[in-house]
Parts: C-alpha cells; structure tokens; sequence
C-alpha cells in the first residue's frame, strides 16, 4: 500500500504526459503558505556531505530526478531544469549561496502541479554539526498549496501540498544518506 | 509642598513609562497555529494566547486600542477580539478570502480585502456587519486609511497598482500605476506619502498622494512583503533574503540590510518611533529592532507561522 513518493512523483509525472497539461499561475496563491522541515542525521563528516548536495548543477541525489541541467553553476541566480522520472521537468533558480555556512537557497521556477501540488515554492538546504562527528543534513520548505483559488480541491489542498513535499523531503533525505554512507 | 513633590513624582513616573516601550503590546496572528498572541514589548513576554481559527492572517488594532480585528481567509470570516480583556467578542462572515484589513481613524469603519475578488467589503464596527463593497483591482492584499479618514489605499496585487478609494463616497477614485505585485502599502503620519513592498520587483514604489502618482522606486531585498515607517527611515520586510531593508525617507537610498529570522513579514514600528517589531514566519520569532542602532536587540518566540499582517501594535495607555 505504502510506495515512496519517489515512485508516486514518476507516476504522477507520466499520468501528467498523457493528460492535459495544466500549467500554475507564476503568481497567484492560495492565504496559507505552508512550511516542511525534515532532517537526518548522516555518518559522515559535514564536507562530505556539503560535497554530496552543494553542487546546484547536480540532483541526482534525489531519488526521481534522472537529469539536472542548467546554467551559471552556483551563482546567485543559477538556474536548472530536474528532467524526473516519466519525463516531466521541474525549473529552479538559486537565490542564496551560503559555503560558508554549507547552505543554500533556491526557488521553483516553473512546475505542473500534477507533479508537485504547489506554487511559489523555495526551499533551503543546510549541513550543520551532529554528536559524534557526524553531520545533520536539513531540507526547508515554504510553499502555497497547488490550487491558487478558493475553495481547493483534496489533491491540490494545503494537506497534500504538505504531504508530498514531506515524503519527498524524507525520500531524498534517506537516499542521500543511504548514497554517502554506502560510499557510493 | 507636599503636592508639588508628588506632582513631580507622578510626572517622572510618567515619563519612564512613556519613554520605555512598556504601554504597548504586539497583536501576532499565528497563522498556522491558529491564534492571535499577545506580546508585551516592554518585557517582551506572551501575555495572551487567544484561539481564532481559519489561518488567520491579517491583523487591525484600533486606535483607540480596544479591538484587534482579525482576517481568517479559511473560514472567510473577521474576529472582532476584545483587546483589553483578550477574549473574541463577535464573528463577521465576510465570504471569500479576507486577507488585508484596516480601521479608519475614528474607528467606526473596518476594510477588509477580499484575496479572490476585485473587491473590499466595508464592516460597520459598531452592528458588526458587511454593510457595502468597494470595486477595487485584481488580488487586494494590503489596506491603509490616511489619517484624516478621506482615503483608502488598496495594493491590488495583480493589477501592479493601488487604488485610491473616497471613503465617503465609497468609491475608487484613482489608480496608481507601482512595481510588479505590490502586497503591503503603508502611508505616513502626514499622509503625503504611501509606499508598497513590491514582492514581484523587489523594490519599494513611493506614492506622493497628492499627485496621485509613483515618484520613485527602492530597490530592496528578495519578495518584500509590508513596510514601517520610523526615524526618518523605512523598513522593509525580505521574505527571501531574510532580511529588513532599510531606507532614507528623504534621499530614497537604502542605508542597510539588517539580518533577522527566516522569512520575515509583517513589520511595523512602536509608537514612541525607537523599535521596528518584524514577525518572522518561517523562523517563529518576532525580531525586535532598534530603530537608530539598526540592530536586532531582542527576540521573542511566537507560535507557528506568525504573519502579523497589517497595524498590529497596540497601545495600552
């Protein structure tokens, strides 16, 4: 019954290949935004880790992301393009580059709410010191729910805006830690 | 004599009190908690936690500091709270999506934006009821009366401008063309200048009122969100950049960039014009700045999501 939203993100992504494309509004949103954080404790030293996530030109540590292409490398402003699983595509921009501080920033461009059911949504990546000389690797989010309107429907709601973007969090939380502690 | 050593004793007492920033408090909307808490700013303690429901959002405390009107866009409802006695006294179902809301002066007449509908519904304060609406642009978000009571400005996020609306005769008498999405507007204690956070443009836009137009832009950090006005300076909320942008009201140049919490948003600075009081969303916090030293000097933690958005300072004397 329980599939990881790595999956449900790919199927949900070819559901939307084949169904009307449904572009969100760039803008618009609904009166709550909603927040996600997630974090994990991973069995490396905090460079190992910032080393895993800090390039903005590499996803492939995200389970449903197949390809990262893009421009300007880690410049403030650098964009790239996630190609996921079933072919759908999610645009990005950084807006904070902090190495000093092993974190960064970035914002969602351009995304079909079928395949991420929210809009206006930036997020925050951060590597911070755990017990035992290992290292907490934290993902934040802030986002409005997919549906822009009033009166959304269930899939497009603040509770499944919050739940999708939670699962992906954990998801792509574990696999890093499963990917940097296996020394792969 | 022993009148005049207690009329001296009173006048110093008197004094201190209105010196420090002991008779004003912070009405914080909470809006993934739910509630509004009540921030003492002189001991920058949680005095009142009170629950209201439908995320609230917007927040207006009358001037005369007895009710603190609240937008809840989930429940399509304002929250008349009793500000003295921190408890809710009555419910106006507004309909759509109240988002933005302001008093005018004398406190008879709340305004309050509708997020979904090109419209601005007027409640009378004293029957607690939708009484008119007023045709404004696309998305309304912020809401300011000027304080002779004549003029309601709305940012009609949608639209890139203001609307400029006779309160008596309710209707918009003006459009003021600003940056990309305006969302908080906020006049001066003259009521000559009105200045919007332009999320879309990252920039301030200036309004002279009496020429009715934009005079200027200020570039400001990342997705700005409300605007305060103290000291000869304005403050500015940066959503993205984590930041309060600072800028001089006379030359229009930004002076600073002062960190705070994560996202903050609504802004306003306290009445004696010495601290900005800036909610800090994702962060949970309230930053406390000092408005010369450009510095944070105080935090307080709030609930989840604090937005604070609109005039939410209260004074208690």
């Amino acid at each position: 019954m329980k599939v990881t939203i790595g999956k449900s993100i790919a199927g949900v992504a070819a559901l939307a290949l084949i169904g009307t494309v449904a572009l969100t509004q760039a803008w618009a949103h609904g009166p709550t935004r909603q927040k996600v954080r997630e974090s994990i404790e991973i069995n490396a030293p905090q460079a190992k880790v910032w080393a895993a996530i800090g390039n903005f030109q590499d996803m492939s540590w995200l389970p449903p992301v197949t390809k990262t292409e893009g421009a300007k490398g880690n410049e403030i402003g650098a964009t790239r393009t996630l190609t996921l699983t079933g072919g759908a595509t999610v645009e990005e921009e950084l807006y904070k580059y902090e190495p000093d501080m092993l974190s960064y920033s970035y914002r969602i461009t351009k995304v079909d709410v079928k395949v991420l059911p929210v809009t206006n949504y930036s997020s925050t990546l951060t590597v911070s010191p755990a017990p035992d000389g290992k290292a907490k690797l934290e993902w934040a989010g802030a986002f409005y729910r997919g549906f822009p309107n009033n009166d959304p429907p269930p899939e497009l709601n603040d509770e499944a805006a919050v739940k999708a973007v939670s699962g992906l969090y954990k998801a792509g939380l574990e696999a890093l830690k499963k990917k940097i502690e296996s020394g792969s | 004599m022993r009148a005049l050593v207690l009329a001296a004793l009173a006048a110093s007492l008197c004094s201190v009190a209105s010196g420090s920033a002991s008779a004003e408090e912070a009405f914080v909307t909470n809006q993934l908690s739910d509630d509004l808490m009540v921030v003492d700013l002189a001991t920058a303690r949680i005095v009142a936690t009170i629950p209201i429901g439908g995320k609230p959002a917007g927040i207006a405390v009358s001037a005369d500091g007895r009710f603190a009107y609240v937008t809840s866009p989930d429940a399509k409802a304002v929250t008349v709270v009793d500000a003295a006695a921190r408890h809710v006294v009555g419910r106006v179902e507004v309909g759509g999506g109240p988002l933005g809301i302001a008093i005018a002066p004398d406190g008879r007449t709340v305004y309050v934006a509708d997020w979904y509908a090109a419209a601005v519904r007027v409640i009378d304060a004293a029957s607690r009821s939708v009484t008119a609406s007023i045709a404004v642009g696309a998305s309304p978000s912020g809401l300011v009366v000027t304080p002779d009571g004549k003029l309601l400005l709305s940012a009609d996020r949608d639209d890139d401008s203001v609307s400029v609306v006779d309160t008596t005769t309710r209707q918009r008498k003006a459009i003021i063309k600003v940056g990309t999405r305006p969302f908080g507007v906020t006049i001066d204690a003259e009521g000559k200048r009105a200045y919007t956070a332009n999320v879309g443009s990252n920039d301030v836009s200036v309004i002279d009122l009496g020429a009715g137009s934009e005079i200027a832009r200020v570039p400001v950090g990342m997705r700005p969100y409300a605007v305060a006005l103290t000291q000869g300076r304005g403050f500015v909320t940066d959503q993205y950049g984590g930041t309060v942008s600072v800028f001089d009201l006379a030359t229009l140049k930004p002076v600073k960039r002062i960190n705070v919490g994560d996202y903050p948003e609504g802004i306003a600075a306290t009445a004696d014009g010495k601290r900005v009081i800036v909610a800090c969303w994702e962060s949970n916090t309230l930053s406390i700045i000092d408005a010369t030293g450009l510095k944070v000097i105080g935090e307080v933690k709030t609930g989840d999501g604090p937005r604070a958005f609109g005039a939410f300072l209260r004074k208690t004397e």
